[in-house]
């Protein structure tokens, strides 16, 4: 199983891997079970409706209406939960890619070995980017298949495309995160500046209907990019893909070739 | 090995400055020094860990920052604060990075555990000090690399295991293999190195052969006569420092290489008691080389 230094870092979280995927699916089973006794409530829908507009626009996302499935999972999953967990585990793994060997004085052991840095931190990302994407896939096949068994039917495109905008939204962190690390080496410091850009992006994305003066700066938010252009509604947008990406790899060119260059903490 | 006026400053605080030192095919190169004089700095400059701020190391024949993977593949390292991946047992170690060096075979691995007595199933968290050593020494040693550059090797190893771990070293270099062994203690150092290097507060002071070094190594020597002695009687013996005579005692430091001359003369007297100790090779050292104004080539 330890191949490469990709897979070693995806056996070492196996059991992290296994807990977090049945935690994504119960968190959407409970969801769904929820739903049938929401969705005749008109009063839920009066009280979204009657939230203050701020209040609404950070937490409902648009054209909220909790008496359809996809205005349903848009309001409860979409909105904050999913991203907010998605978010966790790849800033957490970005964290402790270089950061995390480097803290734990393991990083000198696997730098004696001939591999290149520039290859450490590639693998490291793939291992991040596989096991995002695998939470991203558990949520959305939970979403299809217990929304199917409960009688909550979504579009299998729309949420396929929903969740590979919230696993590049995740990335987009984690590979902050990563980049953090592999230029400063501190685990806590590569999961704060994250953390803190992520809120700042989120509460942009989210006021900037709202608030005249964010309006510029929204495009720039990835959770903009994330949800945007209601992908449960209209599907993938490759424009917002390719920005995701572009900004993944720019974030893991920079990580690569700082840390290329500098001194490794004993 | 090579390295010309390697230095590495952090900030204002300079770790290693100007080292010039060579080291031949065959040969085991013994680095001594107090903790925190500069050893590790200098074996992680040497690996690639960090960069030095002036001059240079040649691995051989290698550049030790631009050339690191190379000479990864061709230098066995062994850190000097071992640390291992907690979850993963010995055979797990050997595993990943038999794979990271791209050697197909364990076999090697398998047989230096067996010879250092280490089980390699029990994950690195639940061993004891020594025993993550062992599997720190398996891992540097494995793959039969040219040189190896080792940091403190035998801390936590019991002598049994450090006496099976110096003729591992001696069938590497028999094998034409080089060996860069850094420790604190002479004791270690002079079971295997040809050649010694002192370092103290981040410069090489000396270096030597080991029988040169054992000649000029201080011994503290205290002998109580039976009956008076003149004093002039030991002033012109030659090296020996430190004389003092006072009542029926006598007291002096000399060099291994001026004990006999010493000893003939103290036995011409009637003697009730002799001391004679080694003393520390730091103050054999101070002695002899200062406080390290110059350097040895």
């Amino acid at each position: 199983m330890l191949h490469s230094v990709g897979v070693k870092t995806l056996y070492d979280q196996r059991r992290a891997l296994i807990a977090w995927s049945l935690s994504l699916a119960l968190l959407v089973a409970m969801y769904v079970a929820i739903w049938p006794s929401l969705r005749n409530q008109p009063s839920m829908s009066d009280f979204l409706n009657q939230m203050p507009k701020a209040m609404r626009s950070l937490f409902a996302a648009s054209g909220a209406d909790l008496s359809t499935p996809v205005g349903y999972v848009q309001v409860e999953l979409l909105a904050f939960m999913g991203p907010l967990l998605l978010i966790i585990y790849s800033v957490a793994a970005g964290a402790s890619a270089i950061a995390g060997e480097e803290d734990r004085h393991t990083l000198d052991l696997l730098l004696a070995n001939p591999i290149s840095r520039s290859r450490i931190v590639l693998e490291k990302l793939g291992a991040m980017i596989a096991g995002t994407a695998l939470l991203g896939a558990v949520t959305a096949v939970a979403l299809l298949g217990e929304g199917h068994l409960a009688g909550m039917t979504l579009p299998a495109g729309g949420v396929l495309a929903a969740m590979t905008h919230m696993t590049l939204l995740a990335l987009v962190f984690g590979t902050l995160a990563l980049a953090t690390g592999a230029v400063t080496g501190h685990p806590a410091l590569s999961r704060a500046v994250p953390a803190v850009l992520a809120v700042v992006a989120y509460i942009v994305n989210g006021l900037a209907p709202v608030v005249a003066w964010l309006k510029p700066a929204q495009k720039f938010s990835p959770f903009y990019q994330y949800s945007g252009h209601d992908p449960l509604r209209h599907g993938l947008s490759w424009a917002a893909t390719l920005v995701a990406i572009s900004t993944i790899v720019l974030l893991a060119a920079t990580a690569a070739a700082v840390f290329r260059r500098r001194d490794v903490a004993a | 090995m090579r390295t010309t006026g390697l230095t590495k400053c952090y900030g204002r605080l300079t770790a290693l400055s100007d080292v010039s030192v060579r080291i031949d095919a065959g040969e085991v190169f013994g680095y001594l020094g107090p903790n925190g004089a500069g050893k590790t700095t200098t074996l992680r400059l040497l690996m690639g860990l960090i960069r030095p701020t002036a001059g240079s190391a040649a691995v051989l024949g290698l550049d030790s920052w631009r050339d690191h993977v190379e000479i990864h593949r061709r230098v066995g390292y062994l850190q000097g604060e071992v640390a291992l991946y907690g979850k993963l047992t010995g055979r797990q170690h050997i595993e990943y990075f038999c794979h990271l060096r791209g050697d197909s075979g364990q076999s090697g691995a398998i047989k230096l555990a067996a010879r250092l007595d280490l089980d390699l199933d029990r994950a690195a968290r639940t061993l004891s000090k020594g025993n993550r050593q062992k599997i720190a020494v398996v891992l540097a040693l494995m793959s039969a690399p040219q040189l190896l550059i080792l940091d403190e090797p035998t801390s936590g190893l019991d002598p049994l295991v450090q006496a099976e771990f110096h003729a591992i070293l001696r069938e590497h270099t028999a094998r034409g293999g080089s060996v860069l062994l850094s420790s604190h203690v002479l004791a270690e150092v002079q079971r295997v190195a040809d050649r010694i290097g002192v370092v103290r507060a981040g410069r090489l002071i000396a270096v030597e052969r080991l029988e040169e070094l054992r000649a000029k190594s201080l011994h503290h020597i205290t002998a109580r006569f039976a009956g008076p002695v003149p004093g002039a009687a030991f002033a012109n013996l030659p090296a020996v420092r430190d004389l003092q005579v006072t009542g029926l005692v006598l007291t002096c430091t000399a060099p291994q290489s001026a004990l006999n001359t010493l000893l003939k003369e103290v036995a011409r007297h009637d003697i009730t008691d002799f001391e004679c100790a080694e003393a520390e090779l730091e103050e054999t050292f101070l002695t002899y080389y200062g406080t390290g104004a110059g350097h040895a080539a």
